[in-house]
C-alpha cells in the first residue's frame, strides 16, 4: 500500500495504435461509396510501455522526433487513450501540451486569464488568488485588460505560460514549451521550474533542449521507436543520447 | 455517473465560463451585440406576421402573440440543436491540447440557449400585457415546460456533438431535420388544423411543449398534463442514452477531430 502511495504516474503495458487513412472517409458518402475499401493502415506508436514516476521526481522523456514521446504525455493526461493496457495517475495534473488552449482573441488579457485557468480545473477563488501573481508573473502590466488579439506572439505566450505555471497542480506534464519570450523570460521560467521541482511537484517534460534539461531533470528516459530505450539519471541517459543520434 | 457529477463540479468555473463565452462571445464585435438573439426572432415573426394571414384566412386571435409565443421558444430549440452538434467539432483545439470533463461543452451550449431564453421571456410578457391576454395563475407551471425542454435538447445533442465527429455530415442531415420539424411543429398554426389526425403531431415532443407553452401563456388554461408528464420522462431517459453514447464516443474526439 505505502508503495502504491509513492508513486504519482503508473503506466502498465500500455500499448497505443493509431488508424493511419490515406483518404479518411469523414461523410457519408464516402463512407458508403469507399466501404469496402481498406485504405487505412495501423501504426503502432507505443509499444507495451511500462513505467513508474515516483511522487516529486522530475523526469524528461528525451528522444528523437516521431518516437512517441508527445503521445505518452497525451496518454498521461487522458486526451487520448491506450488500445491496451492502462494507466493511473495519483494526484492532481495538469498539462501544458500547447499554450494559451482557448483564448479567445477578443477577450481581455485578465478574462482569459480566468477562462485557461478554468480549463485547468481551478475554481473562481483559487483563480481569484492567483491572478496577481500571473500578470506580475506575465510581465504584460497595463495591457492585461486589451484583448488578447492585440498582443505580439511574445506577449500571448508570455500569458499563456504565466497562467499555466501557476495552476499549482501535484502533477505537472509539459510538452517543448520552454522556448517562451525572450532570454529573460526563459531564464524566469527555468528558475520558476526549478522552484516547483523543490517543492515536490512531479514534473514530467518532453524538450529537446537537453541543456536546461540536464540540469532540471534528476531522471530521464530515452523513448526511441515506441520502446522505452534507457531509463536512468538523466546525465547518463543525455550523454549516451546524444553519442548515439547525435 | 456519481463520478461524472463530481468531476463536473471540480470544473464549474469552466461551465461558467464556457458559457459567459457561448452568450457573449458569439455577437462580440457586432453592433447590437447579444440583442440580436432577440431581433431575429422578433423579425422572424413579423414575417410570419405578415405572411401567414394571408395562407391561413382565419388566423387564432392575437395572431402576432401567438406566434411569439411559439417562436421565442423554437429559436431557443434549433439554436441548441444547431450550436450543440457542432460544439465538439468547433472546440477541436483546445479538445486536442487539454484534458477537461467532454461534457461540458454540451451542457454549456444548452444551458447558453437556456440563458438567451430567459432573458427573451419577458418580451413574450410585453406582447400578452400589450394585446391584452394578460396572465393566469398557470404560468407558474412555465419553470416546469422550460425545464422540460432543457432536458429534451440537452439530451439530442449529446448523441449529435458526439456523433459529428465522426460523421460530418450529421451536421447537415440534423439542420434539414429541424427546419422539417418547424413545419411539423404547431408553431404557426394550431394541432386542431389536422381534425382527427393531430395525435400524428404528437408524436414529436415539441410539439407537446409548444402546446403547453401555449396553453400557459396564451390560453391561460392547464396544459395536458398527461402528456407533458410523458414527454418529461422521454427526455430525461434520451439525456440518459445521451449521456452513455456520448461517453462512449468521446474517448476518440482528440483523435477524430
Amino acid at each position: 500500500m505505502r508503495k502504491k502511495d509513492n508513486i504519482a504516474i503508473k503506466v502498465e503495458n500500455v500499448t497505443k495504435r493509431f488508424k493511419l487513412y490515406y483518404d479518411k472517409p469523414s461523410t457519408l458518402k464516402e463512407r458508403l461509396v469507399f466501404w469496402n475499401k481498406k485504405k487505412s493502415e495501423e501504426r503502432t506508436v507505443l509499444k507495451n510501455i511500462n513505467l513508474d514516476i515516483k511522487k516529486g521526481e522530475t523526469v524528461a522523456l528525451i528522444g528523437v522526433n516521431g518516437s512517441g514521446k508527445s503521445t505518452l504525455l497525451k496518454l498521461m493526461t487522458k486526451i487520448i487513450y491506450p488500445t491496451e493496457g492502462k494507466i493511473t495517475v495519483n494526484g492532481k495534473l495538469t498539462s501544458l501540451l500547447e499554450l494559451g488552449a482557448g483564448f479567445h482573441p477578443d477577450f481581455t488579457g485578465r478574462e482569459n486569464i480566468y477562462f485557461n485557468a478554468s480549463i485547468f480545473g481551478l475554481t473562481k477563488s483559487e483563480i481569484e488568488k492567483r491572478v496577481d501573481d500571473i500578470i506580475e508573473f506575465s510581465e504584460l502590466g497595463e495591457f492585461i485588460d486589451s484583448p488578447v488579439r492585440t498582443y505580439s506572439s511574445g506577449m500571448y505566450m508570455r500569458l499563456a505560460f504565466s497562467v499555466a505555471i501557476n495552476v499549482d497542480a501535484e502533477i505537472l506534464l509539459i510538452d517543448e514549451i520552454l522556448a517562451v519570450g525572450d532570454q529573460h523570460f526563459q531564464d524566469k521560467c527555468f528558475a520558476k521550474l526549478r522552484e516547483l521541482r523543490d517543492s515536490d511537484k512531479t514534473i514530467v517534460i518532453v524538450s529537446h533542449s537537453l541543456g536546461p534539461i540536464r540540469d532540471l531533470c534528476k531522471r530521464a528516459v530515452w523513448i526511441y521507436d515506441g520502446e522505452i530505450r534507457m531509463d536512468g539519471p538523466s546525465g547518463e541517459i543525455i550523454d549516451e543520447y546524444l553519442k548515439v543520434c547525435g | 455517473m456519481i463520478k461524472m457529477i463530481k468531476s463536473l463540479y471540480q470544473y464549474r468555473e469552466l461551465l461558467k465560463s464556457n458559457i459567459k463565452k457561448e452568450i457573449r462571445g458569439k455577437y462580440k464585435g457586432s453592433f447590437l451585440g447579444v440583442l440580436w438573439s432577440f431581433v431575429n426572432p422578433l423579425l422572424m415573426t413579423l414575417v410570419y406576421a405578415i405572411v401567414f394571414p394571408f395562407i391561413l384566412r382565419s388566423g387564432p386571435e392575437h395572431y402576432v402573440t401567438y406566434i411569439v409565443i411559439g417562436i421565442l421558444p423554437w429559436n431557443f430549440f434549433t439554436t441548441v440543436i444547431s450550436q450543440g452538434t457542432f460544439t465538439i467539432l468547433g472546440n477541436a483545439g483546445i479538445i486536442k491540447k487539454v484534458y477537461f470533463p467532454r461534457e461540458i461543452l454540451p451542457i454549456s451550449v444548452a444551458t447558453s440557449g437556456l440563458v438567451n431564453f430567459l432573458i427573451s421571456i419577458p418580451i413574450i410578457f410585453l406582447f400578452l400585457l400589450f394585446s391584452g391576454i394578460g396572465f393566469s395563475w398557470y404560468i407558474l407551471l412555465l419553470p416546469l415546460v422550460i425545464l422540460c425542454q432543457y432536458i429534451l435538447s440537452l439530451g439530442i445533442i449529446f448523441i449529435t456533438s458526439a456523433i459529428n465527429v465522426y460523421i460530418r455530415d450529421a451536421e447537415y442531415i440534423i439542420n434539414f431535420f429541424v427546419q422539417m420539424l418547424f413545419y411539423a411543429t404547431p408553431i404557426l398554426y394550431e394541432s386542431s388544423l389536422f381534425g382527427d389526425k393531430a395525435w400524428i403531431l404528437s408524436l414529436n415532443p415539441m410539439t407537446t411543449i409548444i402546446n403547453s407553452y401555449r396553453d400557459i401563456l396564451y390560453s391561460g388554461v392547464l396544459p395536458n398534463m398527461g402528456l407533458l408528464f410523458l414527454v418529461l420522462i422521454f427526455s430525461i431517459v434520451l439525456l440518459l442514452i445521451g449521456i452513455a453514447v456520448f461517453r462512449k464516443l468521446e474517448k476518440g474526439f482528440a483523435e477524430e477531430v
